[in-house]
């Protein structure tokens, strides 16, 4: 984990929070601010992400995974790729990431951000919290690696 | 402890069945299969000797198995409990795991399981294919001479297979039937049933005879490039061979990118592939190879500024190819299949431009 100045962050348009799965507590919510507004980024670029998990006691939660990863999306079975995976749940290095951290990473070459036609890669920063209860709530948060432009706008040639 | 829901949140507004009843149901089938093979195992091994039911002690039936027959005998116990046993340790080890946890470890179960296996990767570019086997053959003019993948080969390996286990029926048929002939009992149905047979045989070696014919006609395609792996916003030289001795009405030479997509429907796994871009590099007329030589063209190539690289993941995979379509005068159109690889530009791309030697189509 890498140290990042608040100099890095854009300061507003770049807190999102994404939902899935089950809400343990209703009011549950992830705040998570990417150091770059635009959210793209250049192969083999640093990423920072500042998070903050809102809505719940901390000492419910008995868990934290923290992943960089792409997945495929589309006509095809749903593929996945990890690049970076962190799990904290050692109870006493749980106060250090909850209810607020930050993570770094360097991101890989390749594979770029693609929007095809039956064939989608996506990256995405997904933290997913583990209750104490059993249930876990994960939060997805998209980016964009490379600048690839959606199969429709590519030069040169035609779609059929 | 709760109860697993039987449904969850998918995406969006969708629901999907729930993962532990999945995981469950999974587990059930592997220690099924497992047991399976111990008690089947275990039947087999424990029948080995009969014993007097008066006097336990003595073996009044003995089965005398050399080794290799022991071998034959367990071979199917022995895949129950190897199938099932490594399946349900995944399914143990994978209990409880989020989906990136379970992608980012590896350990021994994924050695049994191929077909969760990624493909094979270049260095450093992780969903980039290796592209070490397009790039082993030098061509004679250009850097490397590119691999074929026509789907016409396998057109004419299916008729083949087709037509040798077919007439091998029909053979087995046949010679039922001559026996019953000679000892002057003639099995009427059989006969009957031998006429569609053996029609059926006859036109499945016509048509792999006519598919031999065919790429034998046609002549060979050959295609070398300057430099692999492609780079975007690069040029790369090509160089087109064509055999044969006919007329060709049309050559085409075109630069392809293909989307292909593997998923399940119902019970089937079924895979859909889409060409979502095209160029024609160049195209050719009325083209009559020089008698005891071949057609030659040099065409160049571009791959477009930002395009997206070469991509395989287990179930999704993006394709470059440079598609040769011919259409001679007297037998049917072809298409060849020649593929690439296209790493992601930027830095530290991991491959080396080559400058374009020039040159152009010629007929």
């Amino acid at each position: 984990m890498m140290g990042v100045s608040d100099a890095g962050f854009s300061p507003e348009g770049s807190f999102q929070a994404g939902v899935s799965q089950s809400f343990p507590a209703p009011t549950l919510r992830f705040l998570l601010q990417f150091d770059r507004a635009s959210r793209i980024y250049e192969p083999l670029e640093s990423i920072t992400v500042r998070y903050e998990v809102a809505g719940a006691e901390a000492a419910s939660m008995r868990a934290l995974e923290r992943s960089i990863l792409w997945y495929t999306e589309g006509k095809g079975e749903e593929d996945i790729g990890v690049h970076f995976f962190e799990r904290i749940a050692d109870a006493s290095d749980l106060p250090q990431v909850l209810p607020q951290g930050f993570f770094s990473n360097r991101l890989p070459a390749s594979p770029l951000s693609y929007e095809g036609v039956i064939v989608k890669v996506r990256w995405c920063v997904r933290l997913r919290v583990f209750f104490e209860a059993g249930r876990d709530f994960v939060s997805e948060h998209v980016f964009s690696l490379g600048r690839i432009p959606p199969i429709r706008q590519a030069t040169g040639g035609g779609r059929l | 402890m709760r109860w697993p829901r039987f449904f969850s949140k998918k995406r969006g507004h969708r629901h999907t069945g729930s993962r532990e009843w999945g995981s469950i149901a999974e587990g059930l089938f592997y220690a099924a299969l497992l047991l399976g093979g111990l008690i089947f195992g275990g039947l087999l091994v424990s029948g080995v000797a009969a014993y007097a039911p008066a006097d336990p002690g003595r073996v009044v039936l003995q089965r005398g198995y050399d080794w290799w027959m022991w071998v034959l005998t367990l071979v199917i116990p022995l895949a129950l409990v190897a199938f099932g046993g490594s399946g349900l340790g995944k399914v143990i080890r994978m209990w409880g795991k989020s989906d990136e946890r379970r992608a980012a470890s590896a350990g021994f179960p994924e050695f049994l399981d191929t077909l969760g296996h990624p493909p094979h990767e270049a260095p450093g570019h992780p969903g980039v294919p290796a592209c070490e086997n397009l790039v082993n053959s030098p061509g004679n003019v250009l850097r490397y001479r590119l691999p074929i993948e026509s789907p016409e080969n396998w057109t004419l390996l299916g008729f083949g297979m087709f037509a040798l286990l077919w007439n091998a029926v029909v053979v087995v048929l046949a010679a039922g039937a001559g026996a019953n002939i000679r000892r002057g009992n003639p099995d009427w149905f059989l006969l009957a049933l031998l006429i569609p047979f053996v029609a059926v045989g006859v036109g499945g070696v016509i048509l792999f005879v006519r598919a031999v014919v065919l790429a034998a006609s046609v002549g060979p395609t050959q295609v070398e490039i300057s430099d692999h792996p492609l780079v975007p916003g690069q040029r790369y030289d090509v160089l087109l061979g064509q055999g044969g001795s006919g007329l060709f009405k049309s050559i085409e030479l075109g630069l392809e990118l293909e989307e292909q997509a593997t998923f399940c429907q119902g019970t089937d796994t079924r895979t859909e592939r889409l060409v979502v871009w095209r160029d024609a590099a160049r195209s050719w007329s009325r083209v009559q190879a020089v008698p005891g030589g071949r057609f030659e063209a040099h065409v160049e190539i571009t791959i477009p500024d930002q395009a997206m690289h070469s991509f395989n993941s287990p179930h999704n995979s993006v394709h470059w190819r440079l598609v040769v379509r011919g259409s001679p005068d007297r037998w049917p159109p072809f298409t060849r299949v020649f593929p690439l690889v296209v790493f992601p530009a930027g830095r530290n791309a991991g491959a080396t431009p080559h400058a374009p030697q020039g040159g152009k189509g010629v007929e």
